[in-house]
Parts: structure tokens; sequence; C-alpha cells
């Protein structure tokens, strides 16, 4: 247990450079109000398409908005997006791969077998066919995309709960007299909660990846409201006078992305037995 | 004289085993686990069955939860006082476990769950059988662990298990055991996984519960060691049979079975122990 050696900096060390960046976007998303130095939607002809200034630190865009302001508050539609996204692959996967597990035979079958069906849709594709029958929205975006991550926690959830299900303390609570259900959410789901946690990191960036995406294809949140996938498509058509527009956004995403890989791959470190000394 | 003392005062066994056999289907046939087991534990007994690893020892005690591996084949008859436990539906099994009777398996430490506070584990069988709050049960864990001797309870209801030693692990097991005074505890090699010193306290406080709470003990071993220092009546298993029963003194001093014999010839060590108690 690391808790008697003090605070080890270099296993944790992912994880807090991860944690940083991913701060700095949460903060941004949520104080976007304050931090913004502009409206995203205040235009002004008179400035548009111009480079970064003392004025316009990231420079404006066609239509004269300023490009950071819209950038900040995209991070709020993609922070939203994607926490609700991965709110509903983590509960709907862990729920389905639980009870797969703990019920076993026929409903492990069917509901694995579900799973491998949804897993073999490409993302993208899943979440177009979803949009396209939910109609666009940026709400329809993150229940598509929630959608799309089922089947990766679910098969998660299955295995975790598999090796908790060998454990004696399941063996203990049944002798006690506990239920089913009382099991499986008391027993079990606090003991898999590390790779999920993990899984659910991973999947964060994943899912502004795909939001990102869906917006560019004019899928997600729709002009004038600004995210990093429709600043990026509208970017393109300016590459050669504006190359900002699209480098910003851009950055952004990357800059988000990148904050939630290192804080699931160092999660994973942290809590994986076999990388401990 | 191999009389069973407390048989004659008392009109009815706590458990009565009858012609308990456990099948594991196979390809070719079956598997018998356990073979036309009778035995039966007297209020206030302690009773020990001993046998070589895969005689069927768990397998019986398992068969008395109602916990068997799902593929498991029962018959026979098993009564706890006037239930007869292979008749009662999953529910009513339910609520006799942890009430009724209680199960302290070898390993406490994989016993125990190792996200959950030991006050709350302990409490867990008031709280399912009888509703108490989880402040009300971690307050009457504190008596229970109190009862265990395990030293400043008050304190120790807030640990997680990891923070417990393996015989104070055996002992809040036991306290877990104890919650609802139950009419038999079945005690699957407490104490194999403890030191000796530790072991001999274990075997101690189990004597002691039973001295004050009139419990009855089904005690699983191999170690004819253990039987010696706290059996009142001995059940031999061998090969899913048993071979031999007595008293602890008349298996010891004058084994009939071939089997018991060997037994009791490979422990040398055996006797001059049972002298030093
Ligand atoms: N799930 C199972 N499938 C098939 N056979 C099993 C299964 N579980 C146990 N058995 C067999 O049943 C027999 C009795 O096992 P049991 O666990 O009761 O032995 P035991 O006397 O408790 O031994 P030990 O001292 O090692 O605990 C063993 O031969 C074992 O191989
Ligand atoms: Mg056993």
């Amino acid at each position: 247990m690391a808790t008697a050696a003090g605070f080890d900096f270099r296993r944790w060390r992912l994880v807090l450079l991860g944690g940083l960046l991913v701060g700095i976007v949460l903060f941004a998303a949520i104080f976007a109000p304050w931090v913004a130095p502009y409206s995203p939607f205040d235009l002004d002809v008179a400035k548009m398409l111009q480079g970064p200034s003392a004025a316009h630190w990231l420079g404006t865009d066609e239509l004269g908005r300023d490009v950071l302001s819209r950038a900040i508050y995209a991070a709020r539609i993609s922070m939203q997006v994607a926490l609700l996204a991965v709110t509903v692959g983590l509960v709907g996967g862990t729920l389905i791969g639980m009870t797969a597990a703990y019920f076993g035979g026929l409903v492990e079958q069917a509901l694995m077998r579900a799973m491998d069906l949804l897993f073999s849709f490409p993302a993208i594709l899943l979440a177009v066919v979803l949009m396209a029958s939910l109609g666009t929205s940026v709400l329809n975006a993150m229940i598509a995309i929630g959608i799309v991550f089922i089947p990766g926690f679910s098969r998660l959830a299955r295995a975790s709960t598999q090796a908790v299900l060998r454990q004696q303390y399941i063996e203990a609570a049944r002798s006690i007299g506990m239920s089913d259900i009382r099991i499986i959410f008391r027993e079990i789901l606090p003991n898999i909660t590390a790779p999920l946690m993990v899984e659910a990191a991973v999947a964060f960036a994943y899912a502004v990846l795909l939001e990102s995406a869906l917006s560019f294809l004019g899928l997600g949140a729709q002009p004038p409201d600004p995210s990093w996938g429709n600043m990026l498509s509208t970017g393109r058509g300016f590459m050669a006078q504006a190359p900002w527009l699209s480098i910003v956004p851009g950055m952004a995403m990357f800059i988000c992305v990148l904050g939630f890989n290192l804080l699931g791959d160092g999660l994973r470190d942290v809590t994986d037995p076999h990388m401990r000394e | 004289m191999d009389i069973r003392s407390r048989a004659l005062q008392d009109g009815r066994p706590t458990l009565s085993i009858r012609d308990l056999t456990v099948d594991f289907p196979k390809r070719d046939g079956a598997f018998r686990a356990v073979d036309g087991v009778s035995l039966d534990v007297w209020p206030g007994e302690i009773v020990g069955v001993i046998g070589e690893s895969g005689s069927g020892k768990t397998m019986t005690a398992l068969s008395t939860l109602r916990m068997l591996p799902k593929r498991a084949v029962v018959s026979g008859s098993i009564e706890l006082g006037q239930r007869r436990i292979l008749d009662l539906s999953p529910a009513d099994m339910r609520k006799l476990r942890g009430d009724r009777l209680s199960f302290i398996p070898q390993d406490a430490m994989r016993a125990l769950n190792p996200t959950m506070r030991i006050g709350r584990q302990v409490g867990e069988p008031l709280v399912l059988h009888r509703n108490l709050s989880f402040k009300a049960a971690v307050s009457r864990a504190v008596d229970l662990l109190r009862a265990v001797h395990v030293r400043e309870p008050e304190r120790r209801v807030e640990d997680y298990p990891h923070g417990f030693s393996g015989g104070m692990q055996q002992r809040a097991m036991i306290a877990m055991g104890l919650a609802l005074e139950p009419e038999l505890i079945i005690a699957d090699e407490p104490t194999t996984a403890l030191d000796v010193t530790v072991q001999a306290q274990v075997l101690k406080l189990l004597k002691e519960i039973r001295d004050r709470e009139a419990t009855s003990i089904l005690f699983i071993t191999h170690d004819l060691g253990v039987v010696a220092e706290l059996c009142d009546w001995v059940y031999v298993m061998y090969r899913g049979r048993i071979v031999e029963q007595g008293s602890v003194e008349r298996i010891f001093m004058d084994p009939r079975d071939d089997y018991t014999k060997m037994l009791l010839a490979s422990t040398p060590t055996l006797f001059p122990r049972e002298a030093a108690i």
C-alpha cells in the first residue's frame, strides 16, 4: 500500500499531468462567461478574419467573432456532450455487463451477443444512423455517442464482475442471506469501479472526438452555437487566409483529448495491481 | 464410554442430515462428492467433521446452506430445527442464512469485502434480517466485536479489512456469524489460514461462544489436533462417506476404522500436544 510510503510522485505523474490539462479545459468550460474575453456571438463585420492581435489574442472568424471566446464556449458543449455520453455508456454498459456476468447462462448469451452486434458497427456510422433516426440536436448527439459506448463498458463490466464473482466475499455475502440485487450493487459494484473509471476517462476523450466529428459533419451543435467540430468545419474553408480558425479548435481538442488519455493511462497504472512494485 | 451426553438431555438435534448425496454430472455418469452422509449436531454441541482434502466436507457444509455450485445434484434430507432445508424456497432459505444459520469460511481475509468498512460488514446481517439502520447496525457491531475480544472496537469498526490482522479478520467473521444468535454455526476450516497461537485463541473463542450462547457448532477441519482441542463428537469422512463417528476420546483411544487409524498414525505430534493442553 502506498499510504505508509507517503506520496509517490512518479507513480502519479501521468494522473497529475492529465488532471492538469483536463482541469484547464473544465475550468474554461464551467467559467466560460468569466474567462472568455468576448461573447462568442458578437458579430463585428469590420473585424472579420483578423489575425491574432492584442485585442483578439487568437484572431477573429469570418463574421468577426472572437475565436478564443468561441473556443472556450465550445469547451462547454464538448464537456456537456462528453459527460452525458459517458454517463449513458457507463451506466448502461455497467448494468448490462454486471447482469450478464452475475446471472450467466442464456441471459448472458443474449446480452453479450447483442453487444457484439452493436460493437461491430463503426462508431461514427452508428452515431450517424442514430442521429438520423433521432434527429440532429446536441442532446441526441449525446445519446447517440453514449449508445456507442455501451458495448465497450459492458464487456469491461462483465469481465471485472466475473473476476469479483470468484472472490470469497461474494460467497460470504450469500451466506449471510444477501439478495442478488444487493450483492450486485453493494458487493460487486464498488469492487469494479477502478477499471470502469479508467475506461470512462478514455471514453471521455473519445466522446470529445466523436462529438467534434459529428459537429464537423453538421450533425452535432448547430451554428451559431460554437463547437470545436463546427469551428473546424468552417475553418476548413479559410485554411489559406486564416489558418488560426482551424488551428485553435484543433489545439483545444488536442489538449482536451490528450488530458483525458493521460488521465486514463495514469489511473490504469495506479490502480493496476500488476504495475505495483 | 461412547455416549452422546447431550443427546440424552434434549429431545431434538439442531441439525440433522440423513442420506445426503451430492453428485456432479459428468459426460460418463456422475462424480459423487458426498455419498450417503448422515450426521447430527445437538444443541450446544461442537461437532467435528474431519477428513482429507476432497473427502466432501465442504460440499456437506454447502448443502446445509444450500450454496452448492449450480450444477451439483443433491438428494437426502437436511433438517435445521423443524425446517426441511432442501424443500425451502430460495427466498425462505435466504432468510435463514445469516440469521438461524451462520457460515464461517476458511480464509477470513478473502471473505471480507475490501471496499467496505468492518463495522458495516459485521452489522450487515442485522440490516438484512432485522431492518436495522446503518448506524444502529454499526453500533451493534461494536458490541459484537467486543464480544469476540477485538480491542478498541469503537475505533475498529471504521477500519477497512486490510487494516486488520488475520486473527482479527477471523474474529470479525465470527462476530458477523454471531450477530443474530444463530441456532447453528458452520465453520469450514476457520483456523487453517492462521498461525498456531492465533489459531488457539480463535478455538478458545468458539468454545466460549458455545458455553455462553449454547450455540451448536459444526466444525470442519483436517487437523486432528484441532478436533482434540475443541470437539465433543467427531465424524470421520473419507471419499464422500462417514466412515466412523464417536466421542473425541473414543476416536482417539480406540479408533475402529482403518482410515481413522491411519489418520491418527500420521499425526505423531498430536499426543504430546494434546497432553500439553
Ligand atoms: N464444482 C465442482 N465440480 C465438480 N466437482 C467438484 C466441484 N466442487 C467440488 N468438487 C469435488 O467434490 C469433492 C469434494 O470436495 P470438497 O470441497 O467437499 O472437499 P473437502 O473435504 O472440503 O476438501 P478440502 O479439505 O480440500 O477443503 C472433491 O473431490 C472435489 O473435486
Ligand atoms: Mg473444503
